[in-house]
């Protein structure tokens, strides 16, 4: 069986719990074996979650109890093994998420298998599990395969495109863990939202870079920091910026700034001087906002538009809230 | 209380990284101690410092050339390093019962690690050094103090962050955040190399997961302009970024 | 014969490189910009032990040789000059001529102070009308009861003003020539002392240098370093050591020049390919990293050689010029290499450019390090 933990928050499917079908599905295929899916958490936020998920998985597994609420690793470990084993699950399936990268770990040591943490893409290969995952700070691609079983997998979120639903409603069965005192040793209490403290640039994983086409240090402000923030990014400056006096120099990404490789890095309003580009050419995927149609930083991006940076910002930040 | 402090050699952040003809080539990468376990060294530091704990042990897992990473943390203030060597690529799942047992067998009471390994990119060894101890883990630390018998602490979890407290023993991973690590300073590089450093074979441990390949990939751009007005090109950007490049 | 340096030399040498680039090279331009004593990065680098290297540990220096001094100060002025000049003095001269020539009580009053850089020294040898003709010094130290009274002028005092403690040498005997000179401790804020406004120059801006005066200034018998009449013999015998220290901050300006060339020509195209592809840039390149190489050999090696109770005069020459001569060439073709982006201030190879240019001058200029090399030519061949 492939057995995939599906996340949710207070009974809300995560986007990620999708994902995590769409991989399963391509698993339990080439495998040959069912599938089925695990909800934990308390009473209520288990039985919505089961009952929005048993529509993308033949059966949901729930196991319902406070302290897989709470988010002790401890817990939420016991009661995944505990499925597992009694399911005899041959892989073990959850998103890399924060939880799910400090779980998957114990649960691969106490169950006696293989761990393929944060994969971006997992298929089956003369029988065995191979997986592909970003390495040495992401600037490279392992292909690598599992030795031994049952195989835990972490996929990476948003590596997966979320699976449709499908034709028949799954059953849901409700599962029993048999919590131990040292599942409840960590007490755990939920301290704030996501900081909005900036994130460090050189290990962000999005940089939103402004240059002097934004005009003066407040549309820098409204557009290049707005923007970041909506996308929990770091913000980082061109040269010429910085010699403005409108960032400090901390933020400044080139030759004679700081190097830095997000997964994504959006340039607004600079054109891409060779000495700009030497800091952030690794980067992931390189989006440029600029109204001159020749700016060097064309040459270097995946997706680009043409257009006033004051302009086009406004109407990203709007379209980007408009996703699902 | 004894403190282990897990450590790991690995490529600077900022070493190129070159393409051979297998792969990825390593030849030209300089490395040195891992950032995020720097974060560990540190905190076992002022816990000490602060009279939480009497002794700080640095740990590596690794070919010889670890022992620079151990030298680096005797030079920061550890006391006393151990290696584990082996020229073998293991895993955290493979690595973490040898390194229970160093755990185990110095008595200690708190072992902290860096969130992530900047070479494998895993985050793994934590949580695995948790299980092959049956201790609780705490993991992504931003603050950290030891208060009685236990420990209290603030960590980042999915939705934003959590206070954390638990009795000792625990696993503690380490990340900016939880403090700014010190310099080595030049009088203690040189005492440094006077601090004991055990180097052990690795006993037998096998693989889990085998690399068959690494490769860096060539940043072949897109180079896709998006046509339309504003509002159109907008949305097309949004919607690429999403599905197509797969970075929201 | 072994060309490596030792493991824990190293080691040293990448701790100053990762202390310098993250806590120096983000204020380096601007300190050139707007100059300023960069006392808090002096601070950290006392924190960090380079600040006396060749200090014994008992006086909390590092107790190391010339090598290592010379090892690392090539790691500050590859990310600054002007901190490497303020290390090499406060390192080099107050200290070790305190630590070979100075008593017991002076050691324990001052040494540990300069040793971690809480305080920093200064040298006080050149007058406006006496560089490197040492003999004729006119600043006088008149004997009176219980110490002397210093009157003159002193020009060119690196760290001026800033600085703690100065080694001051002036003449006890005026009739004596060079044996008439001697040498004192003088502190900052002692009465009678006074310092002109920094000098304006053309690089190393945050390496303050100032005029010095002594108008009656006086100075107790304890602060008196070494005997009467010594004094020359005493700046005469650092001169050596200084000058190796000057060849390895040489050798960082270049290195530093060097390496921003030679990934801009990898980086920059011009007619369709990076521009490292043409041979006038590569062949550039070759020369900068073969000069750099050799005045790195040599500077080595001089260094070595006096750690080992050798007298090296012209050796420490040879390396000074060869190492200053190439940090003026090797900055100069970075500028090249740069093309009209060398010259703007936006990106520091003209800064390297800069700062360059005064190693070939200060502790004694290219001609008089040939005068001092063509001797000992002369001195081996009629031996």
């Amino acid at each position: 069986m492939v057995l995939i933990v599906l996340d949710h928050a207070a009974g809300t499917p995560r986007r990620t719990a999708f994902e995590g079908v769409r991989a399963g599905r391509r698993l339990a295929e080439a495998l040959g074996v069912p599938l089925a899916g695990l909800v934990l958490g308390d009473a209520d936020g288990a039985a919505a979650a089961a009952t929005a998920l048993a529509a993308f998985v033949p059966t949901v597994y729930r196991a319902a109890d406070p302290a897989l609420a709470a988010g002790g690793h401890e817990a939420r470990t016991r009661a995944i093994v505990d499925v597992a084993r009694s399911v005899g699950a041959r892989v073990v399936l959850m998103a890399a998420s924060r939880s799910g990268q400090a779980v998957a770990p114990r649960v691969a040591l106490r169950f006696g298998g293989a761990l393929l943490e944060d994969v971006t893409d997992v298929r089956v290969e003369a029988g065995a599990i191979v997986a592909e995952r970003l390495t040495y700070l992401s600037r490279a691609v392992a292909t690598v395969r599992a030795l031994a079983e049952p195989v835990v997998v972490s996929v990476k979120p948003g590596a997966f495109a979320a699976a449709e639903a499908s034709a028949a409603m799954g059953a849901v069965e409700d599962v029993t863990i048999a919590f131990e005192e040292s599942d409840r040793v960590a007490q755990v209490e939920p301290a704030g939202r996501a900081a909005r403290d900036r994130v460090a640039l050189e290990e962000a994983d999005v940089v939103v870079c402004g240059g002097r086409g934004l005009g003066d240090a407040d549309a820098f402000e409204a557009h290049v920091v707005g923007l970041a923030d909506d996308l929990g990014a770091a913000v980082a400056s061109t040269r010429a910026v910085v010699d403005a006096g409108w960032r400090p120099y901390a933020e400044q990404v080139g030759q004679t700034g700081k190097s830095v490789a997000p997964k994504l890095y959006v340039g607004l309003g600079l054109s891409g001087a060779v000495q700009h580009l030497s800091g952030m050419n690794r980067s992931g995927v390189i989006v440029a906002v600029n109204k001159d149609p020749d700016a060097p930083i064309f040459k270097v991006a995946d997706y680009g538009v043409v257009g006033d940076v004051r302009e086009v910002v406004p109407a990203l930040r709007a379209a980007l809230a408009a996703l699902d | 209380m004894t403190i282990v402090t897990f450590v790991k050699h690995v490529p600077d952040a900022e070493a190129r990284l070159g393409r051979g003809p297998d792969g990825l080539d390593l030849g030209g990468a300089s490395f040195a101690l891992d950032g995020m376990d720097e974060y560990g060294v540190e905190q076992a530091l002022r816990l000490r410092e602060a009279g939480a704990a009497s002794e700080v042990v640095a740990l590596a897992l690794g070919p010889a050339r670890s022992e620079e990473a151990l030298r680096s943390a005797l030079a920061l203030g550890a006391d006393r390093a151990v290696l584990l060597e082996t020229d073998a690529a293991l895993d955290p799942i493979a690595q973490a019962p040898a390194l229970a047992e160093v755990v185990r067998e110095a008595g200690a009471k708190l072992v902290l690690v860096g969130g992530k390994q900047a070479d494998w990119d895993s985050a793994a060894l934590g949580p695995a050094l948790a299980e092959a101890l049956g201790w609780p883990l705490l993991d992504w630390a931003t603050e950290l103090a030891v208060e009685g018998d236990g420990i209290v602490a603030v960590h980042d979890v999915d939705d934003g962050s959590a206070r954390w407290a638990a009795p000792l023993p625990a696993v503690v991973t380490a990340q900016q955040g939880l403090n700014e690590p010190r310099y080595p300073t030049l009088p203690n590089i040189m005492k440094a190399k006077r601090k004991p450093l055990e180097r052990r074979p690795l006993a037998a441990a096998s693989a889990t997961v085998e690399t068959i390949h690494v490769e860096r990939p060539a940043h072949a751009r897109r180079n896709v302009v998006l046509d339309g007005d504003v509002a159109t090109a907008a949305r097309e950007l949004a919607r690429r970024l999403r599905d197509e490049a797969k970075v929201l | 014969m072994d060309f490596a340096l030792p493991d824990d030399l190293l080691a040293l040498q990448r701790a100053v490189r990762t202390f310098a680039q993250r806590e120096i090279a983000p204020v380096a331009a601007e300190l050139d910009r707007h100059p300023r004593f960069p006392w808090p990065t002096l601070r950290k680098l006392g924190d960090l032990g380079a600040l006396g290297v060749m200090t014994p540990e008992v006086h909390g220096g590092l107790g190391l040789g010339q090598l290592a001094l010379a090892v690392l100060l090539e790691e500050i002025a590859a990310t600054d000059a002007a901190h490497a000049t303020i290390a090499a003095v406060t390192n080099g001269l107050p200290q070790a001529l305190l630590l070979e020539h100075g008593s017991e009580a002076q050691h324990e009053r001052w040494l540990g102070k300069l040793a971690t850089g809480a305080w920093i020294g200064a040298f006080c040898l050149t007058e406006p009308h006496a560089g490197s003709d040492a003999a004729a010094l006119r600043t006088r130290a008149t004997k009176v009861d219980g110490g002397y009274v210093l009157e003159g002028t002193k020009a060119w005092i690196t760290s001026g003003g800033e600085a703690q403690l100065y080694l001051v040498l002036a003449k006890t005997d005026p009739a004596a020539g060079a044996r008439g000179v001697s040498a004192f401790l003088v502190e900052r804020g002692t009465d009678g002392v006074s310092f002109g406004p920094p000098e304006r120059k053309l690089g190393q801006h945050a390496a303050i240098t100032t005029g010095m005066r002594f108008d009656g200034a006086f100075v107790p018998d304890g602060q008196r370093l070494g005997a009467e009449g010594q004094g020359f013999v005493m700046a005469m015998g650092s001169l050596d050591g200084g000058r190796i220290g000057i060849a390895a901050q040489a050798i960082g300006i270049a290195r530093a020049a060097f390496e921003a060339a030679v990934r801009y020509a990898g980086e920059r195209t011009a007619f369709g390919q990076p521009i490292r592809e043409y041979q006038g840039v590569s062949f550039k390149i070759a020369d900068m990293a073969t000069r750099i190489e050799a005045a790195r050999l040599l500077t080595h090696r001089a260094a070595w050689l006096k750690d080992r109770g050798y007298r090296v005069t012209g050796e420490a020459s040879m390396a000074k010029l060869f190492a200053s001569e190439t940090a003026v060439a090797v900055t100069d073709a970075a500028v090249q290499v740069f093309g009209g982006y060398g010259y703007s201030a936006e990106y520091p190879v003209e800064r390297y450019l800069r700062d360059a240019r005064v190693t070939t001058l200060y502790e004694g200029t290219s001609e008089i390090q040939r005068i001092v090399i063509e001797r000992q030519v002369r001195r081996e061949f009629e031996r």
